[in-house]
């Protein structure tokens, strides 16, 4: 059998998409998931909230309330809790080092390495994690960086040290920090009230990019600048050397000289309350609250996936490039709508939602 | 019901003296004056927020959580988060607001606590290191496995506590902070009682630059949180009015001599300074003004408006003018009740915080009580509260959109070595529609 890319799913059943406008040409390059595999309380998985979601080849990490589970060929094969020696019941970021295959961990109460079967705790108290409420982490040569609710720490694995970037030696509004991405050479980091910080390790240098209007309760222009102060998350592409920056008042991408920002009443953006951005070729991906929407930035179209109801029923809903929308129901749908997180298993996508793991399968044909 | 709540809002609006004349117009945020409406001649924001129903609708899972079995219960327990090791300069204000807190809960047990199971106080001290209290609401969820949580004063950790709780999902009342901010964020599990500095600057500048006509006007704040929040609105707002500050001096927490700011602010020329402080700084600043020749009239952030300065600064504190989150010479009955059945329990007198507190628990207490052992459904109980007023011992607060006081605060004068209390009223109240919303209570105190 061979996997064919998903924007094939559309020859199994659903048929074209059309609006009142006409039909909405889907592109190419959109891929659409039809089928939804998800793993809650009723089978086995941790009731409640999945926070984050990280593929590790055919591993599948995710972060809950209930600790860290380990999915593996389709079974939760283990739930790792405190008692394993997790720094915190709430795991909120996971983060895998492509070098060493070790895992850090970002929870309510610390930083952990889970490295040869065994956990390493980092806390505020026993190393120079800034504080124990961790929010984000990630990896690349050897340094891990760490988004914390009192500043963003930088821990180099081969000396073993710890650098701390707060309001005392970097731009930021406050030290409150909730994403870490990379990107080009830079570092950027997605700032609770501080926007959107760029640093640049080589040259040590920082570029905050910040809501230009200043204000909380406003967008003076659609395309002004940063959307918002207040960001949830922060994503690089390396594709199109975009950064983009999710916020709970829309969604933001610079392209290094204009700014793209996108509301739900100028866009197909399921809501303007984002939890976490992702980007990958044409492709923004932003989980919100009532959905999860991918925009297609070079055509201007939005997917959006939602659930029905309580029947198990799924919603995909497309946004052409004027506005037209077109809805098709789908027999499965994602566990539950408000989504959190989102990573890629191939064509694949997974998603942490309130409720549960879903996995959105591509169509495999004969 | 949203409906209903639109009508009675407009029908408010159409009702408040001296607006009869015009038709409502849209609601402005916060309550702030036209003048204090963020590029009101420039253009028409493209995108304006927390003006819609919607402003902290909730479509996450937590009301599919199992609901709590109070028959398995010894005590629903709610977290309190408050400033409370007396090494604490706040805990002045969180020991009051533990002591509200507590009165209404006690006072609830009393009468049957939930369905027979009393409520219990998980108590927390809030920390004044930056983040140190950050896994108290954590620990709250995951070892105490609270309901719901109260607190705290310090914006920091209210913030931190806000920001925990959209991933936790614990409905937080907040009965102490004036940070604005924290209901700025479109997290919908926040209810906020509490006057914020949005509230006081308006009512601080609308005083100062258009009723007593000053003009070379500066200030003097502390350099925590609160008084870098606070300055913020006060100076946004005089700068729309035409009014921009003439200085903006700054002072340590532990400051104790401010001869350098005051010589700064003389030389300057100022007609009239502004204090973002507490009663313990302020009485030694206007002590150390007083005694340097410096005549200029004082108005002050609520945080002074303590006995302590009137103690402390002595005669210095004459004329001194200060917002107040509440008028504690009321003599309403509820009010004197409280006042009374406070005293007993805690032999002092109840201030704006324990007054806040004991409004914040009751209506938390309500919210429980309604909507069942189940968070998703107490915030739900909580956001019902959205434009809509309350009365309770603390006076009259109307929620917003974003859950936020916005009632009309206090205005207190020095005078004769007593706080004189008077009602704000704003000038734009006058000639807007859209500002003075000084409803009737639609909720009546249990």
């Amino acid at each position: 059998m061979t996997k064919l890319p998903c924007w094939l799913c559309l020859a199994t059943g659903l048929g074209p998409f059309f609006s009142a406008g006409g039909a909405i040409a889907i592109p190419a390059s959109s891929p659409l998931y039809t089928k939804w595999t998800n793993y809650t309380a009723a089978n086995g998985f941790p009731p409640g909230k999945v926070y984050c979601v990280r593929v590790d080849g055919d591993r599948v990490w995710a972060g809950t309330g209930h600790g860290l589970v380990l999915i593996e060929h389709g079974q939760v094969k283990r739930v790792f809790t405190p008692a394993d020696g997790l720094a915190g019941r709430a795991v909120m970021s996971i983060a895998v080092d492509p070098q060493t295959g070790d895992l850090w961990i970002g929870a309510f109460g610390g930083l952990s390495r889970y490295s040869g079967g065994q956990f390493k705790t980092y806390t505020n108290l026993s190393s120079g994690l800034a504080n124990d409420l961790v929010y984000s982490v990630a990896v690349k040569n050897g340094e891990v960086w760490v988004a914390t609710a009192a500043g963003v720490n930088r821990f180099d694995t081969r000396t073993e040290s710890w650098s701390i970037f707060n309001e005392k030696n970097g731009p930021f509004e406050e030290p409150w920090s909730y994403s870490i991405a990379f990107g080009d050479g830079n570092v950027y980091m997605g700032v609770w009230g501080g926007g959107v910080i760029v640093y640049n390790p080589a040259t040590r240098s920082w570029r905050p990019y910040t809501d230009p209007d200043g204000e909380m309760e406003i967008v003076l222009y659609r395309n002004q600048g940063l959307i918002h102060n207040i960001v949830s998350s922060v994503a690089y592409n390396e594709s199109t050397g975009m950064f983009w920056a999710s916020t709970y008042f829309g969604l933001s991408g610079y392209d290094g000289r204009n700014w793209h920002n996108y509301l739900t009443k100028d866009s197909g953006l399921a809501s303007d309350f984002i939890n976490a951005v992702q980007s990958r070729g044409d492709l923004v991906w932003a989980c919100t609250d009532k959905g999860l929407s991918c925009l297609n930035y070079k055509s201007n179209v939005w997917t959006t996936y939602r659930r029905l109801g309580t029947d198990g029923r799924g919603e995909i809903e497309i946004t052409g490039p004027e506005g037209h929308k077109s809805k098709t129901v789908t027999p499965s749908a994602l566990a539950h709508s408000y989504t959190l997180n989102l990573d890629f298993q191939g064509d694949d996508v997974w998603v942490a939602t309130g409720n549960g793991l879903s996995h959105g399968i591509c169509q495999l044909t004969q | 019901m949203r409906i209903l709540i639109h009508l009675f809002v407009i029908a408010v609006l159409l009702a408040t003296p001296g607006m009869s004349q015009s038709a409502p117009q849209e609601l402005r945020y916060a309550n702030m004056p036209p003048d204090a409406v963020p590029f009101r001649e420039f253009r028409k924001p493209y995108q304006q927020w927390f003006l819609s129903p919607d402003t902290l609708a909730y479509y996450g899972a937590a009301r599919l959580a199992s609901d709590g079995d109070a028959a398995g219960l010894h005590t629903v327990d709610i977290g309190l988060l408050g400033p409370l090791d007396t090494n604490n300069p706040e805990s002045l204000y969180g020991i009051a607001m533990l002591h509200g807190a507590q009165l209404a809960m006690e006072e609830a047990n009393a009468s049957g606590g939930y369905h027979g199971t009393p409520f219990a106080l998980k108590v927390h001290d809030d920390l004044p290191l930056w983040g140190a209290s950050a896994m108290e609401i954590v620990k709250m969820d995951f070892n105490e496995h609270v309901w719901a949580m109260l607190g705290s004063i310090d914006s920091s950790s209210t913030h931190i506590a806000l920001r925990a709780t959209l991933k936790l999902e614990i409905p937080i009342v907040d009965t102490g902070t004036s940070d604005p901010t924290v209901t700025e964020t479109r997290i919908p599990w926040l209810l906020h009682n509490f006057p914020d500095d949005r509230q006081q600057g308006y009512a601080l500048a609308d005083y100062i630059f258009n009723q007593k006509k000053l003009r070379r006007v500066a200030i003097l704040r502390s350099t925590d949180r609160y008084g870098r929040k606070g300055d913020e609105i006060f100076f946004t707002a005089a700068r729309r009015l035409g009014r921009q500050p003439l200085l903006e001096a700054k002072f340590e927490p532990s400051e104790r001599d401010f001869s350098s700011q005051l010589r700064l602010l003389e030389s300057t020329g100022i007609d009239a300074l502004v204090l973002w402080s507490n009663a313990r700084q302020a009485a030694l600043i206007l002590k150390q003004m007083r005694d340097a020749g410096m005549k200029q009239p004082v108005f002050a952030s609520s945080r002074v408006v303590y006995p302590e300065l009137l103690g402390s600064a002595g005669s210095a504190a004459e004329g001194l003018v200060a917002v107040s989150p509440f008028d504690p010479t009321r003599t309403d009955a509820g009010w004197l009740a409280f006042r009374e059945r406070f005293r007993t329990r805690f032999h002092a007198e109840p201030d704006a915080y324990a007054s806040y507190a004991y409004d914040g628990m009751n209506i938390l207490i309500a919210a429980i009580r309604s909507a069942g052992l189940n968070r998703g459904r107490i915030m739900d109980a909580l956001r019902a509260h959205q434009m809509s007023a309350y009365q309770g011992v603390s006076g009259s607060v109307f929620f917003d959109y974003t859950l936020n006081n916005i009632a009309p605060l206090t205005m207190v004068e020095v005078r004769g070595g007593r706080f004189i209390y008077w009602p704000e009223h704003r000038t734009d109240w006058d000639k807007s529609a859209s500002a003075a919303l000084v409803p009737a209570p639609t909720h009546v105190q249990p």
